[in-house]
């Protein structure tokens, strides 16, 4: 269990954390749909660009920044002693 | 200090339980194929097909029934992070986002992306914000966990009201297109495959509740994944000679892309908040596939994806699954397992739908064609196409598919089996049957809880707690079968709709629950009726045309409308007490006991005092 005068620093630390992960992610699912009509003149592994890094590029981003949440934020419980026992 | 050795209970037999049932499905689907060739009469194998995999589900809910409440409501809390996160991911997707999409795909293209990618921020914005937090609180339904949270009744059974709406709608929703491919497999009226559909749940998940709904669910998943992976893989190694469809139709989209240049498919342009999904009905390819912003403008596509987002990241038929897992460890895996399945078929449907294009483009590829293929006349005669003679020669706009049709007619387009055909159609129905059994559940499960029980904090005797459950779950799965009979509507309009009156009632109250302390019961109150008051009123507005947003784009005005509400109802009102203020504190740590679990044991206490 967590001492008490670590609270606010672990809040603080998933706090950025949780802005490091979700901030990114959602420019990019914003901003790169925009640009696909001029990259789908590229093309890579036989798709046009555009559409392939709207579709499957957004998804492995997607599982990417999930993945990295999870261990960044397991590294921060233990950090702070806020993790579960096992 | 509780020690909680969280994986303990996990069955590790899980993987061979699951072996079993995929090989039991295979051999059925090899057993058929043999038994076509031999010359079956199509009767016998469609009936087969449609219930031999029931069967299954119904025999996986059945085995695992309970009298625990905590295996009824929360499956022990055993359910790993993989079959989790499976769950979510198809319960997300279910019959609709299948179907549906592949047929959005095949018919606009690149504007289909907007739900695709809303559905992965869900899971994000979920995994990092929602679910961790809902976990260490470990209530088990929404409702429970924000009458708690702000020590009130009133938000309680407020947002209990609230919240059936969307879920009847999705009930009605997955029932629906359940029953359009149920009732197309045997040839019966789509009212009685309904009725069908809903003995099918009651039977499976009636006698476990959520341990049922999750053991038979998974199996489901796994059905639909099947059903919808392995006649696509085997159309790739046709076109492609290399199984992954996903990545092989590259250079069948390039190929596709020459082609529709060369026939004059248009590229259209959409301007303001234009969102036009294809409706139900046959419709003809409108636009170049990886052209964008056809029929869905810029703004209506990020405004799209934002309303999908926040309707799945607080979608109350989604969060209380991540109760189920043995830890927050272990939930935030699991969404990240929900990301990995959902973008995988997600990506499958695209590329069967790019097959299908390619399918259709080659028809005219040289100029009008003498004679149709063989494959373009049985799907007229299944009903899956029309041939639109009247434009004099035949092009591109003289095909015209149903959407909900697409992914049906990709066995028929590349010559396979008919066994594969219902193989597909057997699938629609299996994720048909974990969304319907997730919103049923669900339902039935907040009215038990958190309606009957709603004014007090102490939950009934277990007996009478659990037979009540199981009345909710027949009662909501039968009134759900009559709403979806009396009033049939386009499912994907439904899903659309309930996304975003979930997003703007739940998404803002949720959040902000967790990430501001200031927040109050007041600020709940008013967030959800706010929210929901005002996605209401936009989806109503769209569908009678007036302010010119289409009902699918009503987070634009309901999430602000929510956090709105929120803010300033918190702000104008006395702020939290003490004790909630702990209470909030406790819930962003993962460690410690379940909020929840504290409560039933000290509940539990006071009444062995009290004897």
């Amino acid at each position: 269990m967590m001492e008490r005068k670590e609270r606010k620093p672990y809040w603080r630390h998933t706090k950025w954390q949780m802005v490091a992960s979700v901030v990114p992610f959602l420019v990019l699912i914003i901003v790169l749909p925009l640009y696909a009509a001029s990259l789908n003149t590229e093309k890579f592994l036989g798709f046009p660009l555009g559409y392939f890094l709207s579709a499957h590029g957004i998804a492995i981003v997607a599982v990417f920044t999930v993945a990295s949440f999870v261990n960044r934020q397991d590294a921060i419980d233990h950090w702070h002693g806020a993790h579960e026992d096992t | 200090m509780t020690v909680t050795s969280r994986t303990r209970f996990v069955n590790p037999r899980l993987g061979t339980y699951f072996g079993i049932f995929a090989s039991s499905l295979t051999g059925l689907v090899l057993l058929l194929i043999i038994f076509e060739q031999l010359g079956t009469s199509e009767v016998v194998l469609r009936w087969c097909m449609l219930l031999g995999p029931l069967a299954l589900y119904a025999a996986i809910g059945l085995l695992v029934h309970t009298r625990e409440p905590l295996d009824f409501f929360a499956a022990g809390r055993r359910v790993p992070a993989g079959y989790t996160g499976l769950a979510i991911a198809n319960t997300t997707l279910g019959a609709t986002g299948i179907v549906a999409m592949t047929g959005t795909f095949f018919l606009i293209g690149f504007d289909a992306l907007c739900l695709m990618i809303g559905g992965l921020a869900g899971f994000v914005i979920m995994a990092v914000m929602l679910a961790p937090f809902f976990r260490k609180f470990g209530a088990l339904t929404v409702p429970s966990y924000l009458g708690r949270r702000f020590e009130s009744r009133a938000v309680r059974l407020l947002s209990a009201g609230l919240i059936s709406v969307p879920l009847l709608l999705l009930l009605a929703a997955e029932l629906r297109m359940g029953a359009f491919a149920a009732g197309w497999l045997v040839g019966k009226p789509e009212s009685l495959m309904v009725m069908m559909l809903v003995l099918a749940i009651v039977v499976t998940v009636v006698m476990g509740g959520m341990r049922s709904l999750t053991w038979s669910g998974s199996a489901q998943a796994i059905a639909a994944i099947l059903a919808l992976i392995v006649p696509v893989a085997i159309v790739a190694v046709m076109v492609t000679n290399f199984p992954l469809p996903q990545l092989t139709n590259g250079p069948l989209l390039r190929a596709l892309v020459h082609n529709e240049a060369a026939q004059g498919v248009p590229i259209v342009d959409a301007s303001g908040l234009t969102f036009l999904l294809p409706g139900e009905g046959f419709a003809s390819v409108a636009k170049r596939f990886t052209a964008p912003f056809g029929n869905v403008s810029p703004l209506a596509f990020v405004v799209a994806m934002l309303t999908v987002m926040a309707g799945v990241a607080a979608a109350p038929w989604l969060l209380p699954r991540v109760t189920m897992t043995p830890g927050v460890y272990e939930t935030r895996k699991s969404l990240g397992w929900a990301t990995v399945f959902f973008g995988l078929i997600m990506l499958t449907a695209a590329a069967i739908s790019v097959y299908m294009r390619d399918f259709v483009m080659d028809i005219v590829k040289n100029g009008p064609p003498t004679s149709l293929p063989e494959w373009m006349r049985q799907l007229t005669e299944l009903g899956f196409a029309r041939v639109n003679a009247n434009t004099g020669s035949l092009s591109f706009t003289s095909f015209e598919f149903g959407r909900d049709s697409v992914l049906l007619s990709l066995p028929v387009a590349a010559g396979l089996p008919n066994v594969f055909l219902y193989f597909a159609a057997a699938g629609i129905v299996a994720a048909a049957l974990v969304a319907a059994g997730a919103a049923a559940v669900t339902l039935a499960n907040v009215l038990c809880e958190d309606v009957v029980n709603g004014l007090s904090w102490e939950p009934l005797p277990r007996e009478a707690r659990l037979w009540l459950a199981r009345l909710a779950i027949v009662g909501v799965a039968v009134f759900g079968g009559f709403i979806t009979i009396l009033a049939p509507t386009d499912p994907l309009r439904l899903v659309l709709w309930c996304l975003a009156l979930t997003g703007s009632t739940l998404f803002p109250v949720l959040v902000l629950s967790i990430w501001w302390k200031r927040m109050n019961a007041f600020g709940a109150m008013a967030g959800l009726a706010c929210g929901f008051a005002v996605a209401v009123l936009t989806i109503l507005a769209g569908e009678a045309n007036i302010l010119g947003i289409d009902g699918a784009l009503a987070g634009l005005l309901g999430l602000p409308a929510g956090a709105l509400g929120v803010v300033l109802a918190s702000v104008a009102t006395p702020g939290p007490g003490r004790g909630m203020l702990e209470l909030v504190r406790e819930l962003r740590i993962p460690g410690g006991e379940v909020v929840y679990d504290r409560e039933m044991r000290l509940l539990r206490l006071k009444n062995r005092e009290r004897d």
